[in-house]
């Protein structure tokens, strides 16, 4: 009886974490697409701009070095397999389309988690511990307009962009290799990538970083929305906030992935 | 708790002759899990007046300062401010109320990822369409009423606590609100600039007609600036009413607290007051 009780009441806690992901998503969309970027408001854009620094800029280091190890690795790895088959020049297509489709955009996701989503899910708890959250509702300030607005505009705009470099550090990784085990030119390699891949793997691949930069940026504000108890709170809500980001942003993969395999190809 | 009862607030007339009270709590109680904080609190606050919240540390003061804010809705009882079922408002009512009120946190709750000038600027930025030049001139000068100056470029953190303080009381000014929300304003004040907040209060008091909400603990600087106080203990409310009427008071525990005579020890199972 227990057990049904404690399972059924950690159900309702999930879907109920659901709804309100759900809830602060369309809100916080309907007050982002209602920033305009030409008229007042002066101060979003400004803080979105430092946002943009924050989440892409500095995390692009860490990103190419990421990528173009996964990229290396994975021609090494296949690399060993075709050989048996005589079939080296297939690695371009496997680095080329995974890396765009599938790798490119996780491996940004799981950066920028690590870098962002944690640091927006520790900034926003300690707001609401300070009751700095409150202050802004005594101004009749909206917490999700003036805190998550700019951080969604800045992912929703960085997010594609840290991918794509990703994406191109893991095939240029894959080109290197190429260049000394297949005989061909770095030139060479990259125009067949750019030949073999089709723009329904670059739109899907953009697509699924615009879904993992959401996911990232609200799970990161309502962990710390939610955050409880004292400072301490604020640690615990940023450990959440990363186990559950990377668990919601491979979730979604898997979805956008079986929807790009049946509806798109 | 009987006592407390007993005693209950007999609702003074306001200080002024005024008709509807602009901030009115009925029955208001708030409990955090199953501890009681609040217990069936009735208070009227009415426009022009400086009402003054007493009590010992831990007495549901600043709890019942958010109510009043309209930051928590009360589970129990109702809250209404400036004719505003604060339990039952939409979003933009709410949003209308608070246009109304500048607060001032007992944490001071500055932004710590801004400068304390963009701090009280924000308010004006948000909510105003002042060219730059008008907002950094208000800023400064609001700034300046508090006893700050020079410090518009400093980050919160680069501030003592009492600076922070003020410097909180002039962003909670700076849209000129018809309330005045402040918790513990001479906390961390040295005496000097406590009686000058205390001179502050009175003249927005006399110059704006602000209703101005003061929850303290230095009871010289209560009577100095109150036109009447609310006396709170373990939730529940011992007396509303004059200075006077305070002062002379027959219960018990606000004679203990007007006249700062500590706990006896035989009695300390029921006490909360561990701060003075
Ligand atoms: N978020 C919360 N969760 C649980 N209990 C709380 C919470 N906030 C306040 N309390 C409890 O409510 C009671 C009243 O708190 P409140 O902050 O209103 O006291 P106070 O009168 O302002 O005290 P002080 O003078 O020290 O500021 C306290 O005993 C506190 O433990
Ligand atoms: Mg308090």
């Amino acid at each position: 009886m227990s057990l049904v009780a404690s399972v059924g009441r950690a159900t309702i806690r999930q879907v109920e974490y659901v709804g309100l992901l759900a809830i602060q998503f369309w809100h916080g969309l309907r007050l982002s697409l209602r920033v305009n970027p030409f008229a007042g408001r002066r101060l979003r854009w400004k803080r979105a701009l430092e946002q943009m620094a924050e989440i892409g800029v500095r995390s692009l280091p860490v990103l190419c070095v990421v990528s173009g190890a996964t990229g290396m690795i994975m021609a090494l790895q296949s690399g060993a397999e075709l050989r048996k088959f005589g079939a080296m020049d297939a690695i371009i297509n496997l680095v080329g389309t995974s890396m765009t489709r599938e790798l490119g955009p996780l491996i940004a996701a799981i950066v920028v988690i690590g870098r962002s989503g944690s640091a927006i899910s520790a900034e926003v708890a300690t707001m609401v511990v300070t009751e700095e959250v409150d202050a802004l509702r005594a101004m009749a300030l909206d917490p999700l307009d003036f805190v998550l607005v700019p951080k969604y505009l800045a992912m929703l705009v960085t997010m594609p962009c840290v991918t794509v470099m990703g994406v191109f550090s893991g095939i240029l990784a894959g080109g290197v290799f190429a260049h000394f085990t297949l005989d061909i030119t770095l030139l060479m390699y990259l125009q067949r990538t750019v030949e073999i891949l089709l723009m329904r793997d670059i739109l899907s691949g953009l697509v699924k970083a615009l879904v993992f930069g959401s996911i990232i940026v609200h799970v990161g504000c309502l962990e710390g929305f939610l955050v409880t108890g004292g400072p301490e709170g604020v640690g615990r809500s940023t450990t959440s906030a990363v186990v559950k980001s990377i668990f919601l942003v491979i979730l979604a993969d898997l979805l956008c992935t079986a929807f790009f395999y049946f509806f798109w190809r | 708790m009987s006592e407390a009862t007993q005693t209950a607030p007999e609702q003074r007339r306001p200080h002024e002759t005024g008709g509807e009270p602009l901030i009115s709590v009925r029955g208001l109680g708030v409990r955090y899990g199953d501890r009681k904080v609040l217990e069936d609190v009735d208070l009227d606050i009415y426009k022009g007046e400086t009402m003054v919240i007493l009590g010992p540390s831990g007495c549901g003061k600043s709890t019942l300062l958010r109510h009043l804010e309209g930051l928590a809705k009360p589970s129990v009882g109702t809250v209404h401010v400036s004719g505003t079922d604060i339990g039952t408002a939409s979003n933009d009512e709410l949003l209308r109320v608070r246009r109304l009120m500048g607060v001032s946190f007992q944490s001071a709750a500055m932004f710590n990822s801004m400068t304390v000038g963009d701090n009280v600027a924000l308010p004006l930025r948000e909510h105003t369409d002042l060219a730059e030049s008008t907002i950094l001139l208000m800023t400064k000068m609001k700034l300046q009423q508090v006893g700050l100056s020079g410090v518009e470029d400093l980050y919160p953190t680069q501030l003592s606590g009492g600076m922070r303080k003020r410097a909180s009381l002039a962003r909670a000014l700076a849209l000129d609100p018809e309330i005045l929300f402040f918790d513990e304003p001479s906390a961390g004040l040295d005496p000097i600039i406590a009686a000058g907040i205390d001179e502050l209060i009175l003249r927005l008091k006399e110059a704006f007609r602000m209703t101005i909400i003061v929850v303290t603990h230095e009871m010289e600087s209560a009577f100095r600036i109150a036109d009447r106080m609310c006396m709170l203990d373990q939730g529940t409310v011992l007396a509303v009413g004059t200075s006077e009427e305070i002062l002379t008071h027959t219960h018990p525990r606000i004679r203990q607290f007007v006249q700062r005579i500590p706990d006896r020890h035989d009695e300390s199972a029921h006490s909360y007051i561990t701060g003075f």
